[in-house]
C-alpha cells in the first residue's frame, strides 16, 4: 500500500468543500469519501479535517447539523452554502490556474 | 457576519465545546467499528482508532481557536491564573494595592485639580479655541499694569474692533440674594445680553434677557436661573417664570431657566444667576447716572470675544490694541484725569489670552504651585511603582521554581513575560479603582488648599478624571509588571530547577538595591521640599504684622441700596460701636475705614520742606475710634493714641506709623509737626502720636508703603465697618452678628468674620506648599521605609542558611543585628547622598516659591537626612531582630 500524501497547503479547504458538493455529509463521511475518491492516495487527517471544517463554518461556506448517520447515530451533518458555492468556484478555477502553471513549468523549463 | 458567528460562538462556548467532543467520538467510533467489521478484536480497534486520532485535545484546541482568537483565550486564562495566585497571597495583594491606590489617589487628584485650573473649558462653550478673554495694559509712573472694568471701555473696544464676531461683558460677585433673614451672599453671573450667544445653551424653561432689556442707563431687572439654583431654591416649579427675586439692592423678575450644566464661566463656583450688567451697573458705585458714561467708573467687568473665522491671535490683539489707543484717546479728551497723561506714556496694550484666566497673563500663583505639586504627586507615584517593582521581583524570585516547571512544560517566554506583566497591570487596576474612591477623598482635600470657596471636583464621576487614573494604572502596570519579567529571561532553566530558592538568589539584589536607593532619593527631594515650605511658613508667620489677628473680628456692612446722609450713618455708627461692646466678651471695638490687604484709602499729603511727599512712597489712612489701638494690639510707639475729645469740633489730630515718620522727619521728632491733608493750603493736621508699622499690603514687604490714622470722628463718615477685639471670638462672632443686625436699617445687613481670615490668605501660597510637601513627603518616606523593610526581610528569610553558617561559626545575634541594619543604613546613605544632590539641583527651581529661605538651607538638608536614616533603622530593626534569633542549628538542617 503506498503511503498517502500530503495535501498540498491550502487545499484542504477545497476538497472538503467539492466532498459537500454531492450533499450533506459528516465529518467521518468526508475523511472516508477523500479517501476512496483518491484510492487512498490523499488522506485527510483528523487534527486538520475539524479544525477547517470549523473554519468553513465561521466563514459561513456551510452550515452544520445533528443528525442520524447511515448506522442510526447522532452525527454531524455539513452541508454546503450558497456562498461555499461560490467559493468552490473561484477556489478551484484558482487551483485549476496555479496547477496549469507548474504543468506548464514542469514541461517546458 | 463572521464577526457575529464569533460572539455567538464565544457566548455559547460550552455548548460549542460539547458538540465538537461528540463529532470527534462518533469519528472514532465509526473507525473502531469499521475495523472491528474487517476482523479486529474490539480493544485493539480501539487502540487503533486512537492512534488514528492522533492528539485529540491538540485538534479541540485547534478547532477552538478557529473561533476565538488565541491571544484573547490566552488572556482568559493568564487572568483566571492571575487572580488565582493573588488571592493565595492576600497580604502581598493587599501592600501592592495600597502603596499603588495611594499614589494614584494622589495623581488622580492632582489631575482633576490642575484639569480643572488649566485645561478644561468651560462646559457648553462654543469652540472654545476662539473665545478669548481680553487684558487690558496701561503704563503709569513708569509701572506697566491691567487696567480694566469700566463698561465705556467695553463699548469702546466692542464698537471699534472688527476682528471678532461677538463680544460679551462678564463679571462673577458675591451678591445679597433674598429678603430679611434668609438673605445670603450667592455667586451672581452679571453679564451681557451677548455673553449666551457664545455658548451652545438654549433656555430650558422661558428666556434669556434681550440686548433691547440690557441697554444702559439701567437695563431690565430681569434674572435667569441657573439649572442648579432652579432645582434647589425653587424645588424645579415650573411658574418660577415671573417670580420676583431680591439680587443686591434690586427687585428683579425671574424670565428664565438655564439648561442643566451651564453655569457661564464658572465651572469653579456656579452662579445662582445671570442679571444684565446694565442692571448691575446702576447698584454699584456713588454716582449711578455715570457709571456707563465714564471711565472714571470700574464695575469690574471683563472682556469676552470671539475672533472671527481666519483672524489670527496677534492680528486680533494688533486691532484690540487698537482700539484700546483710541478709547484712552476719547478718555484724554472728555476727562481731566490727575497727572500729566499722554497717550505716549501710558502706551496702552490690549492681550487677546485664553478663556482660563490661569492660563491668561494674570494667571495667579496657584497654578504654578498646583503644576508644582503635580510633579511631587508624580514622584511619590514613581515611589510607589519601585516599591511594587519591588515586591513583584521578589515574588517573581520566590516562585522560580515554578516558572521554571512551566517553561519546561513547554509555556512561551512571551506567554510568561506576557502573564507576568497581566499581574502587574491587574494590580494595578485593582489600585487605580481604589486610588480614584481615595482620589475623591484627597481632592476635596486638595481643594481646600487652593480653591477653598469651590465646591471639590467629582473624581469618581468624572470621566476624564477617571479615564487618566485606569490610563496611568495600566501604564503602571506595565511599567512595574515587566521588571521580573525581565529577569525571567536572565535566567537557566536547568540550573533553576535544580537549585532550592537558596542559592543564586541573592546576587539578584542588586536591582532591588538600585530601585530602594532611588525611593530613598526621591523621598529626600520630598522632605527638602517640605522642610522648605515649613520653613518659609515661619518666617512669614514670624514677620510682625504690627496688629493681633487672631483675636479682632472684622464687621463689614453692606448697605443693600440704603442711603443715609452723614448725620444719620455716624449716628449708625455710634449705635454699632456702643452694640458691640454690649456683646459678652467684646474687650475692644473701633470703626474703620479699610481692612488690611482688602482696599486702600489715601489723600494727598503736604509738608513743609518736601516739594512732593508722592514721590516718597503710597501714603495710605484709616479713619478710626479712639479704642483701635487696644482693639487691633498696634502700639503707640511715642505720643498718644487718639481721645474721645479729639472730636469734629476740636484741632485735626492724627497718628503716623514708624516709617511715615522716619521718611518725613527724618531728623526731627515727628510729634506737633504740622500735615495738610487734601490740598496745600488745608487747615494743618498736628502729629500726636507715632504708631508701630504695620503690614497692609503684602505679609512679606511694606516698603515704599507708609500708613496713618486719622480720627473717625474727624472723616467723612463710610459704611465699612468695625474692628472687635474679643477674647474667644468664634463663639462671639454670631452674638456679635444678630446684636448689630438688630441696628441696621432696611434691607441692610452686616457679617462678621476673623481676621485672621483675611491674613491667612495672604499666607496662602506658602501654607499649601508647606501642606501639600509635607503630606506628600511623609507619604513617600512611609512608602519608601514599607520597601526597604519588606526587601530586607525578604533578604534575611532568604539568607537564612548563610546567617545560620555565620551564627555556627560564633557571630554573635549583635553581629548578625549590626549586618542586617547596616545593608538598610547602606542603601538610606546612598539614597540620602542622591537625593541632596538632586534636591541642590532643583533648587534654583523651588527658590521663587519660598520665603526668605535659601533653598540650600543646611538646616532643612540635615533634618530630611535624619528623618531618613531615622526610617531606615526603623525598617530594618524588626527583620534584624528576627535574623538575630536565628538558631544556626534548624536553619542549617533546613538547607
Amino acid at each position: 500500500m503506498p503511503t498517502a500524501a500530503e495535501l498540498l497547503p491550502g487545499t484542504l479547504d477545497l476538497i472538503v468543500l467539492r466532498t459537500l458538493v454531492r450533499g450533506p455529509m459528516h465529518g467521518y463521511g468526508i475523511a472516508q469519501r477523500v479517501k476512496e475518491i483518491s484510492k487512498d492516495v490523499l488522506q485527510v487527517g483528523e487534527s486538520s479535517l475539524y479544525p477547517a471544517l470549523q473554519r468553513l463554518l465561521l466563514d459561513g461556506y456551510v452550515t452544520a447539523e445533528w443528525g442520524a448517520s447511515e448506522n442510526n447515530r447522532r452525527a454531524r451533518f455539513y452541508t454546503l452554502t450558497a456562498a461555499g458555492r461560490r467559493q468552490l468556484a473561484s477556489e478551484r478555477e484558482e487551483f485549476e490556474r496555479v496547477v496549469g502553471a507548474i504543468h506548464a513549468v514542469l514541461r517546458f523549463a | 457576519m463572521r464577526i457575529v458567528r464569533r460572539l455567538e460562538h464565544w457566548i455559547r462556548s460550552r455548548t460549542h465545546r460539547g458538540e465538537l467532543e461528540d463529532e470527534l467520538a462518533f469519528h472514532r467510533s465509526m473507525i473502531e467499528g469499521n475495523l472491528i467489521a474487517r476482523g479486529w478484536t474490539p480493544d485493539a480497534a480501539r487502540i487503533a482508532a486512537r492512534r488514528t486520532m492522533g492528539n485529540e485535545t491538540l485538534s479541540r484546541e485547534d478547532a477552538r481557536h478557529v473561533w476565538v482568537w488565541w491571544w484573547l483565550d490566552a488572556l482568559r486564562q493568564d487572568a483566571a491564573y492571575t487572580v488565582r495566585s493573588l488571592r493565595k497571597s492576600p497580604g502581598f495583594t493587599a501592600a501592592v494595592v495600597g502603596t499603588l491606590a495611594l499614589g494614584l489617589g494622589a495623581n488622580a487628584a492632582m489631575f482633576a485639580t490642575v484639569d480643572r485650573i488649566l485645561f478644561r473649558a468651560p462646559p457648553r462653550l462654543i469652540e472654545p479655541a476662539t473665545v478669548h478673554r481680553v487684558y487690558l495694559y496701561r503704563t503709569s509712573e513708569g509701572v506697566e499694569a491691567e487696567r480694566s472694568g469700566q463698561y465705556l471701555r467695553y463699548t469702546d473696544l466692542a464698537r471699534w474692533t472688527s476682528s471678532f464676531s461677538q463680544a460679551a461683558a462678564v463679571e462673577e460677585r458675591a451678591l445679597p440674594v433674598g429678603t430679611g433673614d434668609a438673605t445670603r451672599e450667592l455667586p451672581i453671573g452679571i453679564v451681557s445680553a451677548s455673553f449666551f450667544e457664545l455658548f451652545d445653551a438654549p433656555a430650558a424653561l422661558g428666556r434669556y434677557f434681550t440686548p433691547a432689556e440690557d441697554t444702559p442707563p439701567a437695563g431690565a431687572a430681569v434674572a435667569v436661573l441657573t439649572d442648579a439654583a432652579w432645582k434647589a431654591q425653587y424645588g424645579g416649579r415650573r411658574d418660577v417664570i415671573g417670580a420676583p427675586i431680591s439680587i443686591g439692592s434690586t427687585r428683579f423678575t425671574v424670565i428664565g431657566v438655564a439648561p442643566p450644566g451651564f453655569v457661564g464661566l464658572w465651572p469653579e463656583r456656579p452662579p445662582s444667576a445671570f442679571i444684565p450688567v446694565t442692571a448691575f451697573g446702576p447698584m454699584n458705585g456713588t454716582n449711578t447716572s455715570a457709571w456707563w458714561s465714564s471711565y472714571d467708573h470700574a464695575i469690574g467687568i471683563s472682556t469676552i470675544v470671539r475672533r472671527k473665522p481666519g483672524v489670527t491671535v496677534a492680528a486680533a490683539t494688533a486691532d484690540l490694541t487698537t482700539a484700546l489707543r483710541r478709547s484712552y484717546e476719547h478718555q484724554l479728551d472728555i476727562e481731566q484725569p490727575n497727572g500729566p497723561w499722554t497717550l505716549a506714556s501710558l502706551r496702552p496694550r490690549a492681550v487677546v489670552a485664553s478663556i482660563l484666566s490661569e492660563r491668561g497673563p494674570e494667571a495667579s500663583s496657584f497654578a504654578r504651585v498646583a503644576l508644582w505639586l503635580s510633579g511631587v504627586a508624580l514622584i511619590v507615584l514613581l515611589i510607589a511603582c519601585a516599591n511594587v517593582a519591588n515586591l513583584l521581583l521578589a515574588r517573581t524570585l520566590q516562585r522560580r521554581r515554578e516558572i521554571a516547571v512551566r517553561i519546561a512544560l513547554g509555556v512561551s517566554r512571551v506567554r510568561l513575560t506576557s502573564q507576568l506583566v497581566l499581574e502587574g497591570v491587574l494590580l494595578a487596576i485593582l489600585a487605580g479603582l481604589a486610588g480614584i474612591a481615595s482620589a475623591t477623598w484627597t481632592s476635596s482635600a486638595m481643594q481646600r488648599l487652593f480653591l477653598p470657596d469651590d465646591v471639590a471636583p467629582r473624581v469618581l464621576t468624572d470621566p476624564r478624571t477617571t479615564l487618566f487614573a485606569i490610563g496611568v494604572a495600566v501604564l503602571v502596570g506595565i511599567a512595574t509588571g515587566i521588571v521580573p519579567a525581565l529577569q525571567i529571561g536572565r535566567h537557566s532553566l536547568t540550573t533553576d530547577l535544580k537549585a532550592g530558592a537558596r542559592e543564586g538568589t541573592y546576587q539578584h539584589a542588586r536591582l532591588r538595591g538600585a530601585l530602594l536607593v532611588a525611593q530613598g532619593a526621591l523621598s529626600v527631594l520630598l522632605l527638602v521640599g517640605a522642610g522648605l515650605f515649613v520653613r518659609s511658613l515661619r518666617n512669614v508667620r514670624h514677620i510682625p504684622l504690627g496688629y493681633d489677628a487672631k483675636p479682632v473680628l472684622v464687621v463689614d456692612l453692606n448697605m443693600r441700596g440704603v442711603r443715609l446722609d452723614s448725620a444719620h450713618l455716624a449716628s449708625l455708627n455710634d449705635r454699632l460701636l456702643a452694640a458691640s461692646l454690649g456683646v459678652r466678651g467684646v474687650e475692644h471695638a473701633s470703626l474703620m475705614k479699610t481692612v488690611p490687604f482688602e482696599g486702600i484709602e489715601s489723600t494727598a499729603l503736604f509738608v513743609a520742606g518736601i516739594d512732593s511727599v508722592d514721590r516718597l512712597g503710597e501714603f495710605d489712612l484709616n479713619g478710626v475710634s479712639p479704642d483701635y489701638f487696644a482693639t487691633m494690639g498696634t502700639r503707640i510707639l511715642r505720643g498718644r493714641g487718639f481721645q474721645p475729645s479729639d472730636g469734629a469740633r476740636s484741632g485735626p489730630v492724627m497718628i503716623v506709623g514708624a516709617s511715615m515718620a522716619r521718611a518725613l522727619w527724618p531728623r526731627a521728632n515727628p510729634i506737633g509737626e504740622c500735615v495738610r491733608l487734601s490740598a496745600p493750603d488745608a487747615p494743618c493736621t498736628t502729629v500726636v502720636g507715632v504708631a508701630q508699622d504695620v503690614h497692609t499690603h503684602s505679609v512679606s514687604d511694606e516698603s515704599g508703603y507708609y500708613f496713618y490714622y486719622l480720627p473717625a470722628s474727624q472723616v467723612r463718615p463710610d459704611y465699612t465697618g468695625l474692628f472687635v477685639r474679643a477674647r474667644n471670638p468664634t463663639r462671639v462672632a454670631p452674638l456679635l452678628r444678630s446684636r448689630l443686625q438688630a441696628e441696621m436699617p432696611g434691607a441692610s445687613y452686616v457679617t462678621v468674620r476673623p481676621l485672621s481670615d483675611v491674613v491667612g490668605d495672604q499666607e496662602r501660597s506658602w501654607a499649601v506648599g508647606a501642606q501639600a510637601f509635607s503630606a506628600l513627603g511623609a507619604l513617600a518616606l512611609g512608602m519608601a521605609a514599607l520597601g526597604l523593610y519588606s526587601v530586607i526581610a525578604y533578604g534575611v528569610a532568604q539568607r537564612k542558611h548563610e546567617l545560620g553558617v555565620r551564627m555556627a561559626l560564633g557571630a554573635r545575634p549583635a553581629d548578625i543585628t549590626r549586618l542586617v541594619v547596616g545593608e538598610s543604613l547602606r542603601v538610606a546613605v546612598l539614597g540620602l547622598a542622591l537625593g541632596a544632590c538632586v534636591s541642590l539641583g532643583a533648587a534654583h527651581w523651588i527658590a521663587p516659591l519660598l520665603f526668605q529661605e535659601s533653598p540650600h538651607d543646611p538646616v532643612v538638608f540635615c533634618v530630611a537626612g535624619l528623618v531618613l536614616v531615622a526610617a531606615a533603622i526603623a525598617a530594618s530593626l524588626l527583620p534584624a531582630r528576627r535574623a538575630a534569633r536565628i538558631d544556626p542549628t534548624t536553619a542549617l538542617q533546613a538547607g
